[in-house]
Formats: C-alpha cells, structure tokens, sequence
C-alpha cells in the first residue's frame, strides 16, 4: 500500500489533536514561549531522528520518492513540485487538527503565535505560529538523513501560509537567493501562495 | 503530523521528566481540555443521548460513541440514573497506525506510562493515552447536568491496539453489571465507560 493511500485511510482523532495543543500551551504556561519553542524543536527532531535514514542515487529518483509520499520529509503531506527544487505543501498538515481546536475549543491560544515571533527572532525567521516551528525543524532534521547521489540533501523554508491566514514569507534580503534555488519568480510564489499552505526548497551542495 | 510528533514529545519528556511527570502533565491536559469545552445541559437521558448520538456533546469529540440504552443503571429505587457507553474506535488508534507506517514502533514511554498509572494511580491503562482520555471524561461529566443533577463518569473495560484488555471490575461491581457482558462488548468497541448521576444509590453499593 502507498503513503498516500495509507494517509488517505485513516484521519488523526480530532480529541488526540486538540489534546496535543494543550499539551503544548501547559508547557507554555509553566516555561514561558522559549520553553515552549524548545520543546518543539526537539520534539520535531527526534521525530525526524526515530524514522529511518534514506539514500537515493540520483534526484530524479528521490523526486519520485517525495510525491509519493514514501520519503521520510513528506510522509505526513500532499505535495506537488513547482520546479525540480521547490516543493509545494498543498495542505497544511496541521490544518485538521487547527479546525478540530478552534471549532471544540475557540480562538487558537495566542502563545502559538508569541512562540512563533520568539523562533523567527532567535532560530530563523519563516514560521507564523507554533505548528511551522514543529514542521519545519522536522524538515530540516529529516532532510539531514537523506542522501541524493552520495550528498546530505539541504532544505530551505521560502513561505508559508498557516491556517489562520497568516502568511509569512523569508526576509528580503534572503529571497533573492531562494528564488533563484526554487527557480520561481516572486510572482509565481505569490500566485502559489493563494492556493497552497507552504513553499520550500530542497537541494544539495 | 500533530499526533506523531506528540508521541516522541511523550519519550523525551519521559526521559526528561521521567513517567511520572508525564501523568502529571497528561492529567492536567485532560481537566484543561474538558474546562475548556464548556458546561452542557439537558432535559433528561433521552436529550443527553440524542446529543450524544449526534455529536454534541463534549464526550462526542472522541469520536462515535454508542449510548448501549439497554444497559440502564438503576438506583436502590429502580430509577434510571445512568447508562452505559461504548466508544467504537480507541482515539490513539490512527496514532499508533500512523507511527507504525512512519516510525516503525511506538516508543518505549507509550509502554512505561501506562504501566506507571496502573501501578500508581488505578489499573485501567492499555496505552499511554488512556491517562488523558480517562481524566477527561471524569471532567467533562462534572461539566454536564442532566435534570439539573451533575454527572459522574466511571471507566469500565478498554481494549488495547495489542489486544490486551482492562475490566474495572470495582467499578462494574458498583453499578451491577457482570464482568464477563462488558468483555463481550470489547469485541466490537475500544472502551467502554458509564455515565451516571453523580451520588446516586446504586444497587450495587448497597449491597456492600
């Protein structure tokens, strides 16, 4: 059976999803946003460091491997590739479980949004709330046990839309560079953008 | 995504915090997500079921749970002051399959949790998650009034994804059911559990 046929089987139990927000917000309420953000980092990277390494002997091959959803980096999202590089997220993976708590328990806490501004200022700018610390640190832990052709593959966040709407897109001085890596324009990503929950890229060196 | 990266929360916490703080912190999730999903009313049994039934109710977010309307509980009086319910689906099952496709085992923790509260606070544990789901429905009843008495939630039998079963039997002893019905019932649901009137006289107490 495929990853994507096996996502397709079974939902996350909305009680589990909204149980792991409150989770997280009394971690908040003991530690504050930077022992928040500290747990989803690590909780992202060994994740990331429990699912098995992967080796592709060419990009091609490991491009396959991504939309189908059998590489350990997109095993829990639908993806499409805009060019070779830039990989599109199409649904926020975290949207289900974002719906489940606002409809069950009301405004999404504002602490997801503190920790998100308090990791944009001391890891890297690129998250709009506390679900892109945890998918993104997951990215880049995950892209770490990848190998395509013999190299470790790099991953870069470009944009994202959470799904409260906010969109954050990388720095100015950073998008230049990543979007000459993706191969899109500026307005290609903001044409992707209207449709799609994330951009990034994934290269090696 | 959400559930899967909680699960290795569970393992670095637990190695952090050990098993215990684990509970501790599980506990205190389920009384939070309970008090955050309101206070609820009803008429009587046959409103609370209908909502339940439908999916209104803050027991319905575990998923589709079954009011077994011939399993009534009664009181020394031969009133109605309960019934029993049955979840169809433990709400940790697309969890564990989706860690199983992605990771390949659950974690040790999932193991040592559960077996930390049946040790320590009661024996009705299968997986690391009951900690949670059990606490929030004793909340969630203390939320709900039905005929303006408030409820009380018991845990009666779970079944775990490996098959392995728990029986409250104390509890089933209090409300006169026989052990062995409610193990029959966990061939077709996950968990199953008894919501009454809070300070009821049950036959089963009286007796003892």
């Amino acid at each position: 059976m495929k990853a994507s046929q096996r996502k397709a089987l079974k939902d996350d139990n909305p009680f589990v999803d909204v149980a792991a927000y409150l989770f997280l917000e009394d971690i908040a309420d003991k530690q504050g946003a930077s022992g928040m953000n500290n747990y989803l980092v690590s909780l992202a990277t060994s994740l990331a460091n429990s699912m098995p390494a992967e080796e592709y002997d060419t990009w091609d091959q490991f491009v396959d491997s991504l939309q189908k959803g059998e590489s350990i980096i997109t095993t829990f999202e639908t993806i499409i590739m805009a060019t070779s590089n830039c990989v599109v997220t199409t649904e926020c993976p975290f949207e289900k479980g974002w719906q489940e708590y606002t409809k069950r328990i009301g405004s999404f806490s504002k602490i997801h949004y503190e920790v998100a501004e308090y990791y944009n200022a001391t890891v890297k700018p690129g998250a709009s709330d506390s679900q892109c610390i945890i998918h993104q640190t997951f990215r880049k832990a995950a892209a770490e046990r990848i190998k395509v052709g013999g190299k470790v593959l790099r991953y870069a966040q470009v944009a994202a839309v959470s799904p409260g709407s906010n969109k954050t897109v990388a720095p100015d001085e950073w998008l230049p560079i990543l979007l000459a890596k993706s191969g899109i324009s500026h307005t290609m990503l903001n044409m992707i953008l209207r449709n799609n929950a994330c951009v990034w890229i994934l290269y090696t060196e | 995504m959400l559930d899967v990266a909680l699960v290795s929360l569970i393992q670095d916490m637990s190695e952090k915090a050990g098993v215990e703080g684990t509970i501790q912190y599980w506990a205190r999730v389920g009384e939070s997500l309970a008090k955050r999903m309101g206070k609820e009313a009803y008429m009587g049994w046959p409103s609370f079921n209908v909502a339940l039934r439908e999916g209104r109710t803050a027991f319905s977010i575990e998923g589709d749970v079954s009011a077994l309307t011939d399993l009534a509980i009664t009181d020394v009086d031969g009133d109605v002051v309960g019934y029993i319910y049955a979840l169809k689906v433990c709400v940790f099952d697309p969890t564990i399959d989706r860690i199983r496709y992605s990771v390949g085992s659950l974690p040790s923790a999932d193991r040592a949790v559960a077996e930390e509260y049946n040790n320590s606070v009661r024996n009705t544990a299968v997986c690391n998650f009951c900690v949670i789901h059990q606490r929030f429905r004793e909340e969630v009843a203390k939320n709900i009034v039905i005929a303006d008495q408030p409820l009380d939630c018991l845990q009666l039998a779970n079944r775990g994804y490996t098959g392995e079963t728990k029986i409250a039997e104390d509890s089933l002893r209090r409300i006169s059911i026989d052990p062995e019905y409610v193990r029959s019932l966990l061939r077709n649901y996950a968990c199953v559990y008894a919501i009454l009137m809070k300070g009821a006289r049950l036959r089963g107490e009286e007796a003892e």
